[in-house]
C-alpha cells in the first residue's frame, strides 16, 4: 500500500503494465520527450524506447485510427489525447471504426484512449469538457471515469485488458489535488461495478469524477440533518443499474449529480433508468444537478457559475429532503 | 504604478493541474521598497520553476509565507503596501462569491482567499424546518408548508401509495410532513409501525389467500371518518393477552358496523341443483388448463349466472345516494378474499365484468387471486366494486347472513355444494329420489331499496340460469 | 530535395518602395513590432503575477511573420490568426487594453471572459476567432474565399496555421479544396519548429511544409520568418495574385519558437544551441537594424517609438485592470443566436 496522487497511481499502473505486458505501447502528442502534458508518462520514454512511447503528429485521427489498426494487430496500445476536447477530431474514427467492428466484423478492437477531461482552473471552452455522454451513446464504446487513485489503477488495467475500444476519463482537476492509498499488487476492477462512497439512507446520489468530492463535501455539510448514500458510478459505459436502483429502493429519493451539461448528460439516462424501474419506490422526482447548456467559459466567476459547486449540491439534497 | 491600498501578493498558476507551488527564493526582504513588474521571489511547481513579478509599486511590507514552504494555489503570499504607509492595510480577499466574505477570522494569515482555486469554507446551512415528527398527534389539518402549492396533501407518491396498499392504509389519515402537507415515506412508515394511532382509516387491504370470509372486506371509506380520541391503552389482567388491532382490523370493524348502520339487512336463501354446472366443468375444465392456462372454479360460473341475473335485475347493482337510486350500466364485481391467519380481508374488484365470458371470468376471478395473494394488488383493485359475492364455502358451511358493502347494496353468499337426495321427477312425470350436488346460495340485500319479491326474482333468475345452463352462450 | 520556393530577403529601401512602403510605413511596422512584443511581454508578466487565468501562450519570435503578413493585406481583407500571431490583432487595429481584458477574462474583453487566450477576434477588424483544435480554422478561411469568389469581390482570406497542425487532415482538405477551385486564399504556415515539445521531423516528412502546395496545385514559398520585409514582399505578392483569381499561395514563415509551448512549459527539450542562434536573429533587433542601415532610423525616432508603447501598454493595463470580472449574466441566452446578429460587417 502507498499513498499516492491520482496522476501518480496512472502512471504507475500505466508503467508496471508496460513492464508487464510488452504488446502495450503509449502514444500521443509530446507524452515522449515531453513526458506527456500532464507529466504522466514522465520519463516513460527513457525506460521504454522511442518505439513504446511514441511521439506522434498533431493528428488525432492517425493516433486513434493508427491504434485500432495496431490493436487488430495484437498490440494493446493505450492513447493519450492531450485534452479530452481534442477527441472531437478522432470522433469519426471513434465511432465510424473503433466502435463497430466487433460488430460488423466480429473483429476486437483493445484500445485505450486517455483523456484528460473536467474544468475548474480556466481552462476554457476547449480545454475543460466532459464529452463522456456524447460516446456513451454509441454502442461498442466502453467508458470509464475513476475518481480515486486506486479506481484509477484498477479501472486503466481493466481497460487495457478489455478486448473493447475503451474511453478512459481522468479528470485533470483531480491529478495532483486527490492523494489516497494504491495497493501495490496488480488488480483491475471490472466495468460497471459502482462504488459506494458514502452510505446513507435518505437519498441516493448518484455521480463520478471529480464531483464524487463535491457531493463528498456536500454530504458532510448536511450530516446533521440528512443521511446521503453517494454512489461513485466508476464506469458509465457500462454503468451499474443494480446498486443505483437498490439504493433508491431504500432511500426513494434520488439526486444525479455530473459535471458535463444538462441537456443529453449521461444523468438523463440514470434518471430515465430510474423513472422505468423504480418508479413506485419514489417519494419525490428525481432531480439533478449539472453544468447549464453553454460551452464552458473562461472567466473565473463564469467557470465558478458554470460548474456545479458544494452549494449547489446541498441546495438540491435540501430540496429534496423537504419534498 | 504606485498602489494607494495593499496589494496582495498570491501564489500564480503555472499550468492547468498544478495546484500548489514552493518559494525557493524572496528577492526582497521585508522592508523593502519594490517597483511594479520588478521580481519579487523565485517559485518552484511540478511543471516550471520562475519568478513572480511584483504586482504593485510600494514597499514589502509583510512576508506571509517562508522560503521552502508549499502552499496552494492563490494562497497569499506577501503584502505590498503603499509607499510611506505606515501600517500594512489588509484589503478583504476579492470575494469569489458572497460565500468568501462570510470567511472566518482563521481563514486570514498563512491561508488565504483565493481568486482562482481553493475551497471556499461554506457558512453553516440555516436550519431547515424541522418534519413533522411522527407522534400520533390527533391534529386534523397538516401544517402548510412554504411551498404553499396546495398540491402537497392530495398528492400521493408512488412508494407512498404502494405501502398504503400494502398495509390497508388512508393516506389522507396521516399527517404530512412533506412540502405542502404530502405524506412522505417516512410519515407513513412510522404510521404504520405505530399501529396508526389515528381515526381507523378504511382502505385497500393487505394480500390475501383464498378462502372462506365470513363478511366482506372494506372499501376505501368515501365519507369522512370522525376524528376519534386516542386509544386508551389497555392493561392485561390475569390470564389475558393485549394486543393493538392493525389498521386492517380497525378498518373492518368500523365499516361492518356502519354498514348495518345503515342499510336495512334482509337475507334470502335459494337452494341450487349444480349437476348440469358440474358436468359441464368435469367437460371443459382439462380444455381450460391446457388451452388457456385458467382453472375452471365453479365461482366462474356463479358468477357469470349473477352477472345474467343482474341484467334482468339492475337495482341489485345500484346505490343509494342522499334520496336517489343510482343505476349502473357496469358491474365491478367484487370477489371476497380472506387473509392468511385471521388477518382480515380484502375484495379485489373485476371491473366490467359483464362483458366477460366463461373463460373471462374464470381468467379474472384466477389473475385477481394470484395477485392478492403475491401482494400485487393496487389501490385501483379494490376500489369501485358495485355488487360483491363471498365465497365462504370452502369451509362447510350451508347457510350465511353477509353483511353488504357499502355502499353496494346486496352481497351473495356462496355455500358449500353438499350431495343430498332430492325430490325429482322422472321422464314419466313421477316422483323419485336423486342425489344432487346441492348449494344453498345466501342473498343479503338492502331492503331500502329491494323489496322481498325483488330479491327472490332475482335469486330466482340466479338459480335457473345455474340449473340450465347454456353452453353454447359461453 | 525542397520543391518549394525560397524568398528572398529585402535588401534596400528602394526595393521596399516597390513594394509600396514608404518611410512612414516602415516606422509604423516598427512600431507595430514593438507594440506585439509589449503586449506579450506585459501579459506574461501579468499571468504570473496571478491576474490571468488559466495558461498563457506568447508568438516571441514570430513577430514579424505575423506583422509582415497582415501589413500585407487590405483593410477588406479577412484572416483567421492563431495564437503566435498577436501581430496580426495589432496591426489590423485591435485596441491592446482590450487583449489585456481578454487575457484576463473581463468583461471588456471581446468574448467577455467567455473565451480566454488569443481565441478572440474583433470582427470588424475582419478577423475571425480561433479555437483550440488546430487548424480548424482553415476550411473556414476557405469558406470565406469561397464567398469571395462567389460574389466576384476583390477580397482574399488569409489562413494560418502551424508545422504542427499541418498534421492533420483539415489542412489537406482546406487545401485541396482551394487549389481545385483556385480560391482567393493565402495559406500562411507558422513554422516556429516546434509543436509543443514535438520536432518538425517528427510532424512531417517532406522537407519543408511548403513542399506540399505543389500537390495541391498552388506555389509554396518558404520565407525567413523573422525578416519582417521579406514576410512582407511575399505576403504582398501573394494576396495580389489571389486578388486577381490567381488561386491560393502557401508561405511558410520559418522561425523559432522563442518560449515554451505556453508560459507553463520551459521548453526544457530545444537544444540550447537553437535558441542562441535563433536569438541572433531577433526580428525586432533585425529590423531595427534594417531601419538604422537602410532608412536612418534616428536615436530621438526610436526613443519616441518606444515611449508612445510604453504609455500605450501602461495605459492599456490600467484600463483593462478596472474592466470588471464578469457575472453570469445571460450566459445560456448567449449560445445561440438572433436575427439582428446576421447584420455583423462579416455577414454583409
Amino acid at each position: 500500500m502507498a499513498v499516492k496522487t491520482y496522476l501518480q497511481a496512472i502512471s504507475d499502473a500505466l508503467r508496471d503494465e508496460m513492464r508487464r505486458d510488452k504488446r502495450v505501447f503509449v502514444i500521443g502528442e509530446d507524452v515522449g520527450v515531453y513526458g506527456g502534458a500532464f507529466k504522466v508518462t514522465k520519463d516513460f520514454q527513457q525506460e521504454f524506447g522511442p518505439w513504446r512511447v511514441i511521439d506522434a503528429p498533431l493528428s488525432e485521427t492517425a493516433i486513434v485510427g493508427g491504434c485500432t489498426g495496431a490493436a487488430i494487430m495484437g498490440m494493446r496500445p493505450v492513447a493519450e489525447m492531450q485534452f479530452a476536447d481534442f477527441i472531437s477530431c478522432a470522433w469519426d474514427h471513434l465511432v465510424t471504426v473503433a466502435a463497430k467492428q466487433h460488430y460488423r466484423a466480429g473483429t476486437a478492437v483493445p484500445i485505450v484512449v486517455r483523456l484528460p477531461s473536467g474544468g475548474g482552473f480556466s481552462g476554457g471552452p476547449f480545454h475543460s469538457q466532459n464529452p463522456e455522454s456524447s460516446f456513451a451513446h454509441i454502442p461498442g464504446l466502453k467508458i470509464a471515469c475513476p475518481a480515486t487513485p486506486a479506481d484509477a489503477k484498477g479501472l486503466l488495467l481493466s481497460a487495457i485488458e478489455d478486448p473493447n475500444p475503451v474511453l478512459y476519463f481522468e479528470h485533470k482537476h483531480l491529478y495532483r489535488r486527490i492523494k489516497d492509498e494504491v495497493p501495490d499488487e496488480r488488480y483491475t476492477i471490472p466495468f460497471g461495478e459502482a462504488r459506494i462512497h458514502r452510505e446513507g439512507d435518505d437519498v441516493t446520489l448518484v455521480t463520478w469524477g471529480a464531483m464524487v468530492y463535491t457531493a463528498d463535501e456536500a454530504a458532510k455539510q448536511l450530516e446533521d440533518e440528512l443521511s446521503v448514500e453517494i454512489i461513485d458510478l466508476r464506469t458509465i459505459a457500462p454503468w451499474d443499474r443494480e446498486t443505483v436502483l437498490e439504493s433508491v429502493a431504500k432511500t426513494s429519493k434520488a439526486l444525479v449529480l455530473h459535471e458535463d451539461t444538462q441537456t443529453a448528460g449521461f444523468g438523463a439516462e440514470i434518471m430515465a433508468t430510474i423513472m422505468e424501474e423504480a418508479f413506485e419506490d419514489l417519494d419525490a422526482p428525481v432531480k439533478r444537478v449539472t453544468a447549464p447548456d453553454t460551452p464552458v467559459p473562461f472567466a473565473p466567476p463564469l467557470e465558478k457559475w458554470f460548474l456545479p459547486q458544494v452549494e449547489d449540491v446541498v441546495a438540491g439534497l435540501k430540496d429534496l429532503a423537504e419534498y | 504604478m504606485a498602489t494607494q491600498t495593499a496589494v496582495d501578493v498570491v501564489m500564480p498558476q503555472m499550468g492547468v493541474s498544478v495546484s500548489e507551488g514552493t518559494i525557493t527564493k524572496w528577492l526582497k526582504a521585508e522592508g523593502e521598497e519594490v517597483a511594479a513588474d520588478e521580481s519579487l521571489l523565485e517559485i518552484s511547481t511540478d511543471k516550471v520553476d520562475t519568478e513572480v513579478p511584483s504586482p504593485a509599486s510600494g514597499v514589502l511590507t509583510q512576508i506571509l509565507v517562508p522560503e521552502g514552504e508549499t502552499v496552494e494555489v492563490g494562497t497569499k503570499l506577501a503584502v505590498i503596501s503603499p509607499e510611506g504607509g505606515g501600517e500594512a492595510v489588509e484589503e478583504p480577499p476579492e470575494p469569489a462569491t458572497q460565500q468568501a466574505a462570510e470567511e472566518s477570522a482563521d481563514a486570514s494569515g498563512a491561508e488565504g482567499e483565493t481568486p482562482t482555486a481553493g475551497k471556499v469554507e461554506e457558512p453553516p446551512p440555516p436550519p431547515s424546518p424541522e418534519p413533522a415528527a411522527e407522534t400520533p398527534a390527533p391534529a386534523a389539518t397538516p401544517e402548510p408548508d412554504g411551498d404553499g402549492d396546495g398540491q402537497g396533501r392530495s398528492f400521493v407518491s408512488p412508494v407512498v401509495a404502494r405501502i398504503a396498499s400494502e398495509h390497508d392504509v388512508d393516506v389522507g389519515q396521516i399527517e404530512g410532513s412533506g412540502r405542502g402537507g404530502r405524506v412522505t415515506k417516512k410519515d407513513i412508515l412510522a404510521f404504520v409501525e405505530q399501529g396508526g394511532a389515528k381515526a381507523a382509516p378504511e382502505a385497500p387491504p393487505a394480500p390475501a389467500a383464498p378462502a372462506a370470509p365470513q363478511t366482506p372486506a372494506a372499501e376505501p371509506a368515501r365519507a369522512a371518518v370522525p376524528a376519534q380520541a386516542q386509544a386508551e391503552k389497555v392493561e392485561p389482567a390475569a390470564g389475558e393477552t393485549v394486543e393493538p388491532m392493525t389498521p386492517m382490523r380497525k378498518g373492518i370493524a368500523e365499516h361492518m358496523r356502519r354498514s348495518l348502520d345503515t342499510s336495512a339487512h334482509v337475507t334470502t336463501t335459494f337452494e341450487v341443483d349444480l349437476s348440469k354446472v358440474v358436468a359441464i366443468r368435469q367437460k371443459l375444465k382439462r380444455e381450460y388448463e391446457e388451452r388457456h392456462g385458467v382453472k375452471l372454479t365453479y365461482l366462474a360460473f356463479i358468477a357469470r349466472a349473477t352477472l345474467d341475473a343482474i341484467a334482468k335485475w339492475p337495482w341489485m347493482n345500484a346505490e343509494i345516494r342522499g334520496e336517489s337510486i343510482v343505476t349502473k350500466s357496469y358491474v365491478n364485481l367484487g370477489i371476497a378474499v380472506a387473509l392468511e391467519g385471521g388477518k382480515g380481508l380484502i375484495v379485489p374488484v373485476v371491473k366490467h365484468a359483464e362483458e366477460k365470458n366463461l373463460l373471462g371470468l374464470a381468467r379474472a376471478v384466477e389473475e385477481i387471486a394470484d395477485r392478492a395473494r403475491n401482494k400485487k394488488l393496487m389501490p385501483d383493485d379494490v376500489q369501485g366494486g358495485t355488487f360483491t359475492i363471498t365465497n365462504p364455502g370452502g369451509f362447510g358451511a350451508i347457510h350465511g347472513t353477509p353483511i353488504i358493502s357499502q355502499p353496494q347494496v346486496a352481497i351473495l353468499d356462496v355455500e358449500a355444494m353438499v350431495k343430498r337426495p332430492v325430490v325429482i321427477q322422472d321422464d314419466a312425470g313421477s316422483d323419485v329420489i336423486a342425489i344432487r350436488p346441492m348449494m344453498n346460495l345466501c342473498l343479503a340485500y338492502d331492503h331500502r331499496l329491494i323489496d322481498g319479491a325483488y330479491a327472490a326474482q332475482f335469486m330466482r333468475d340466479l338459480r335457473t340460469n345455474l340449473q340450465t345452463w347454456d353452453e353454447s352462450a359461453y | 530535395m525542397a520543391i518549394a520556393r525560397e524568398a528572398e530577403p529585402v535588401s534596400s529601401i528602394k526595393e521596399t518602395k516597390e513594394a509600396g512602403l514608404d518611410r512612414e510605413d516602415l516606422l509604423g511596422i516598427y512600431r507595430n513590432l514593438i507594440l506585439t512584443r509589449g503586449i506579450e511581454e506585459r501579459g506574461h508578466i501579468l499571468y504570473k503575477q496571478g491576474k490571468i487565468p488559466g495558461s498563457f501562450y506568447t508568438g516571441r519570435g514570430n513577430e514579424a511573420a505575423a506583422v509582415g503578413v497582415a501589413t500585407a493585406m487590405r483593410p477588406e481583407d479577412v484572416g483567421t490568426p492563431l495564437h503566435r500571431d498577436m501581430g496580426v490583432h495589432v496591426v489590423r487595429g485591435v485596441e491592446p487594453w482590450r487583449m489585456f481584458a481578454q487575457f484576463m477574462g473581463r468583461v471588456d474583453g471581446p468574448t467577455r471572459g467567455r473565451d480566454g487566450n488569443v481565441h478572440m477576434a474583433d470582427d470588424r477588424l475582419g478577423l475571425i476567432a480561433m479555437v483550440s483544435h488546430l487548424p480548424a480554422m482553415l476550411p473556414v478561411a476557405v469558406g470565406a474565399a469561397l464567398a469571395f469568389r462567389i460574389r466576384e469581390e476583390k477580397r482574399v482570406a488569409v489562413g494560418w496555421f502551424g508545422e504542427g497542425a499541418s498534421a492533420r487532415g483539415d489542412t489537406h482538405e482546406s487545401m485541396n479544396m482551394a487549389g481545385v477551385r483556385r480560391l482567393p486564399v493565402v495559406f500562411v504556415c507558422d513554422n516556429n519548429q516546434w509543436a509543443y515539445s514535438t520536432p518538425t521531423h517528427l510532424e512531417f516528412a517532406c522537407e519543408t511544409v511548403a513542399d506540399r502546395a505543389q500537390a495541391y496545385g498552388f506555389e509554396g514559398v518558404v520565407v525567413d520568418g523573422t525578416d519582417v520585409l521579406a514576410v512582407y514582399r511575399e505576403a504582398k505578392r501573394a494576396l495580389e495574385n489571389a486578388r486577381e483569381g490567381g488561386g491560393p499561395t502557401l508561405i511558410e514563415c520559418l522561425t523559432l519558437r522563442m518560449e515554451g509551448h505556453a508560459v507553463h512549459d520551459d521548453a526544457f527539450y530545444v537544444p540550447k544551441e537553437m535558441f542562441e542562434e535563433w536569438a541572433k536573429r531577433d526580428p525586432l533587433e533585425r529590423f531595427r537594424t534594417w531601419l538604422r542601415e537602410n532608412a536612418d532610423f534616428t536615436d530621438q525616432e526610436e526613443g519616441e517609438i518606444s515611449e508612445q508603447v510604453k504609455k500605450l501598454l501602461n495605459d492599456a493595463i490600467r484600463k483593462a485592470d478596472e474592466s470588471p470580472l464578469p457575472e453570469p449574466d445571460g450566459e445560456v441566452d448567449a449560445v445561440y443566436a438572433t436575427p439582428e446578429e446576421l447584420e455583423t460587417p462579416h455577414h454583409k
